[in-house]
């Protein structure tokens, strides 16, 4: 198709746009709550991602050894440890470590340090601090560590303390990621029908305006252009309206939760999400909403074309 | 130039809408062609522009079989052909200069091809001081003005009017046929489906009468003789 004829269905297709104003506006509204209502989950669901891999990031299972083991062989075993691929890293921490940490996090309470004093020796333990990559791979580490050669010089491990923790969090994380995606196409799905209906209830409108064309010998495509491009500005009004949407929403709602830490968690998140990544998301939602313009755009003129 | 060789058309349903026509249009020729109404004329006409195809039979133009021809092309085919229906069809939302500007911009021509062609063209129908005008704007009689310009523009080989003057008062109709005579004088055929007997005996030209699909008279200089 030459330059000329795509400017001229541009230009015709730009008319259309404003001479069918209200049904412009309300294709633009109907495909723009669409779009509002697919990225909404999804962005929630990023946006917990986001935090619970700040959590899982400071989760660690602690190795506690008995006081006879020396510094020398928790530092073998350090290294043997590091051997695992599921292990990200192992810390060291010493007894007199544990200490500081321990009076540290109590304040240096007098009574603490005069009771400590009376014992006269340390009571805490040394241990490893162990991260792994992945929350689902503790249980695993944990079964290692107690089937080593090294077993009878543990004291404890403090995983299964954690355990219920890190259960919580990856179901969390789990149920996020196939609600978002279960929500997601089930809302996509309908978006697209909605706006499908509303963008042939716009070319039922014109029917016969394509049937003069087509006996004025225009071919199908030089029909279809125009309603192509008013797919397309449908598409891009319809992101810029979701963008403001979905501004409002996080800017509205997060003075709301203040009370639930995990929802205003999410929110704080989303407000820095949506800021950080503006034009990817703009992008994504501008492509999405395009699409389904054009798609719409489409399949609706071609009942029209005999095609 | 056209020519039906044993052509029918079923609709389905089984209704027989044209059975058995054979006809030859010669070029430059002016056909009316008669008939009351569901007689056929207007499937005869879908035949040659291929809005419809036959049921059996074929249907030439220039020696080509329509029916050969790609659904890729017929939008090239038609142009070949200026047409001219009843109800104008007329785009409501293009100024009368726009709508006949489209049959131009459809096959690319350039902004300064329209703006040499298309003042003309209306100057030929008597409307250049209606250019800006929308079709609601202007009488019935005008707006099948603009549309005969639109069917004109682009030069075709062949103008096909479809009771042009159906919903016209019979001055303004007269003033329609008068056009399509004046084109045919200027080397266009012309084929004209109409029921309107005055019409006719008028233009005192080849007259081919259809009754329940079939041709049953075709007269060099004719009249209405249903």
């Amino acid at each position: 198709m030459k330059l000329l004829k795509i400017w001229r269905t541009f230009k015709e297709g730009l008319k259309n746009f404003s001479r069918h104003r209200w049904l412009s506006l309300a294709t633009i509204i109907i495909l723009a709550l669409s779009l509002y209502v697919v990225v909404i989950p999804v962005f929630l669901g990023l946006a917990g991602n986001s935090i619970i891999k700040n959590i899982q990031n400071k989760m660690n299972i602690s190795v506690y050894f008995n006081p006879e083991v020396s510094e020398e062989e928790i530092l073998e075993i350090k290294n043997d440890l590091k051997a695992y691929r599921e292990i990200k890293s192992v810390e060291y921490i010493s007894q007199n470590q544990a200490l500081d940490e321990f009076l540290a996090s109590e304040n240096n309470d007098p009574i603490i340090t005069q009771a400590l004093e009376e014992i006269g020796e340390n009571p805490l333990l040394s241990s490893l601090a162990i991260t792994a990559y992945k929350p689902n791979q503790y249980e695993i580490i944990t079964q290692a560590i107690e089937s080593s050669n090294f077993r009878d010089k543990i004291n404890k491990i403090n995983y299964k303390e954690n355990k219920k923790y890190i259960e919580d969090i990856n179901e969390i994380v789990t149920l996020v990621k196939k609600a978002g995606l279960v929500l997601g196409f089930i809302l996509l799905l309908t978006a697209e029908l909605i706006t499908f209906n509303t963008i042939r209830l716009n070319m039922y409108s014109r029917k016969k305006e394509f049937e003069i064309m087509r006996l004025v010998g225009a071919s199908n495509l030089y029909i279809q252009m125009p309603s192509i491009f008013e797919g397309i500005f449908y598409g891009i009004g319809a992101a810029a309206a979701s963008m403001v949407l979905l501004f409002l929403t996080i800017k509205v709602m997060a003075p709301l939760t203040q009370e639930l830490t995990l929802l205003a968690g999410i929110l704080v998140a989303s407000f820095q999400l949506y800021f950080q990544y503006f034009w990817i998301i703009f992008a994504g939602i501008t492509a999405l909403g395009v699409a389904l313009g054009i798609a719409s755009s489409f399949i609706a003129i071609r009942r029209y074309l005999k095609i | 130039m056209i020519k039906f060789e044993k052509v029918s058309k079923v609709f389905p349903g089984d209704f027989v809408a044209l059975e058995d026509i054979n006809l030859l249009v010669k070029k430059g020729e002016f056909v009316s062609v008669v008939g009351h109404s569901g007689a056929g004329k207007t499937t005869l006409l879908k035949l040659i522009y291929a809005e419809e195809q036959p049921t059996s039979g074929k249907v030439y133009f220039n020696n080509k079989d329509i029916s050969t021809i790609k659904k890729k092309r017929l939008p090239y085919f038609r142009r070949n052909f200026g047409m001219v229906f009843q109800d104008f069809k007329l785009l409501p939302q293009k100024t009368v200069f726009e709508n006949v500007a489209y049959a131009l911009e459809v096959s690319g021509k350039t902004n300064q091809e329209i703006n040499d062609e298309v003042p003309g063209i209306l100057d030929i129908v008597g409307l250049s001081n209606k250019m800006e005008k929308y079709p609601e704007q202007l009488s019935g009689g005008e707006q099948q003005k603009v549309s005969l310009a639109r069917a004109l523009v682009h030069r075709p080989l062949v103008i096909m009017a479809d009771e042009p003057t159906g919903n016209l008062d019979p001055t303004s109709g007269w003033d329609i046929i008068q056009l399509l005579v004046k084109i045919n004088d200027l080397g266009t055929t012309v084929i004209l489906a109409t029921h309107d007997k005055e019409v006719v005996n008028k233009i005192n030209k080849r007259v081919v009468a259809l009754g329940r699909g079939k041709i049953v008279s075709d007269i060099k200089k004719g009249k209405y003789i249903l």
